[in-house]
């Protein structure tokens, strides 16, 4: 998939375990720092919300954006890697 | 006169309208008129012949009341809700809601704001507004206040007024919100149509249709109807097992040979076994296979011997 930027793959490759929130595809380092302070600070807790919101990416993205201040395209992204990592792992 | 006093003459959004505007407790979405209608009675008009004169400061006042407490219409403020109630508002608009916790619970009052927002207009101007809501351009939301401004003026009612005020302030709420994704975006409509505003969300190239209705083709199933299962990452290497076994069966005997030998094994042993079986047939298949070895030993000593009979024959 020629859309789906690298580290999109390297997530979506392998089981999250412990990986930190800047690891999630369209979450940077700004981004990640706001999550963080809401207390996402682990990629499983953002996982989390996302599951909570029954595998949305409508709400997802919503929720994102409120969050953390992502706009439309990053919180896609971010909703697109969890769906896929979902849909391999869960 | 600006209010009817037979309830059964208005409309059924007129009264939800009505009733609302009292301050009275709506009943569940799906009633029907005559609950309306005998609600309207109840509480309107007995308020209505109570104070008459005063029926020109009542709209402003409902109307400011209910600016302050909420921005909604028809129901009480998500926010006042219960947990439990959220979530049955949201399934009565035919949204399956989540778990509502902490997180999650902003999000769903503002899904719950945003349909009875859809219901609001959509009661006021139904095919019109469809019509403008699915037209695609940035100013769709001005547009859609406008005729509702047109339309509220032509009817001229206090009690509608609100739902004006109401709509200009949620247009401020969403161009403050759409400034920052205005320049990244080309289109950005979040509410009153969230399916389309995620679908140019997620997917910026979709091409923006007149009619505003997208058709994207859903995702195949994977492995059904004779579409291979493609896994996303093709240049994985193949596994460590797939090479040994190549490397084995380079070196094995082919397939086709071994079935070969299997075949003519299995006859052999058919013909043991019924050998075993039928001792008549034993012997006779004996004698043959015994004829067959003498025969052939028999032939060759014969013509031996006719050779040596004709040789001294000859002599």
């Amino acid at each position: 998939m020629s859309t789906t930027s690298q580290k999109h793959r390297d997530f979506v490759a392998e089981p999250m375990g412990d990986k930190p929130v800047t690891a999630l595809s369209g979450i940077g380092e700004a981004l990640g720092q706001k999550l963080e302070d809401q207390g996402f600070d682990k990629a499983s807790v953002v996982l989390g919300q996302f599951l909570l919101l029954k595998k949305d990416s409508e709400m997802f993205t919503d929720w994102l954006k409120d969050a953390s201040g992502a706009n439309s395209r990053q919180a896609g992204s971010c909703a697109q890697c969890l769906k896929e990592w979902c849909d391999a792992f869960l | 006169m600006p209010f009817v006093e037979d309830p059964a003459q208005l409309s059924k959004t007129r009264l939800k309208s009505d009733l609302v505007a009292h301050n009275v407790e709506l009943p569940p979405a799906a009633s029907k008129k005559e609950v309306y209608v005998e609600l309207h009675l109840k509480h309107i008009d007995h308020k209505n012949t109570a104070d008459f004169s005063s029926d020109d400061e009542d709209p402003v006042q409902d109307v400011e009341k209910k600016q302050k407490e909420s921005q909604d219409s028809e129901v009480p403020d998500p926010r006042r809700l219960t947990d439990d109630d959220l979530k049955a508002a949201l399934l009565q608009h035919g949204v399956k809601a989540g778990p509502i916790v902490a997180s999650t619970r902003a999000l769903y009052e503002k899904k719950l704001r945003k349909l009875l927002q859809c219901d609001g207009h959509d009661g006021l101007n139904g095919a019109e507004h469809k019509a403008v809501l699915y037209s695609d351009s940035e100013e769709e939301e001005e547009e859609e206040e406008e005729e509702e401004e047109e339309e509220e003026e032509e009817e001229g009612e206090g009690g509608v007024d609100e739902e004006e005020k109401e709509a200009d302030s949620e247009q401020e709420q969403q161009e403050t919100a759409e400034e920052p994704e205005q320049i990244q975006q080309q289109s950005t409509e979040l509410p009153p149509e969230p399916v389309k505003g995620i679908l140019k969300d997620f997917i910026p190239d979709t091409k923006t249709t007149p009619t505003g209705i997208y058709a994207t083709s859903r995702r195949p199933i994977k492995g059904a109807a004779q579409r291979p299962i493609q896994y996303a990452y093709p240049d994985t290497p193949v596994s460590p097992m797939t090479l040994e076994r190549r490397e084995v069966e380079r070196h094995l005997v082919p397939i086709q040979i071994q079935i070969l030998v299997f075949i003519a094994l299995a006859f052999i042993l058919y013909f043991i076994y019924v050998n075993v079986e039928d001792s008549s047939s034993v012997l006779a298949l004996l004698d043959s296979f015994n004829q067959w070895s003498d025969s052939e030993e028999g032939v060759l000593p014969q013509v031996m011997t006719q050779d040596t009979q004709s040789v001294s024959g000859q002599d």
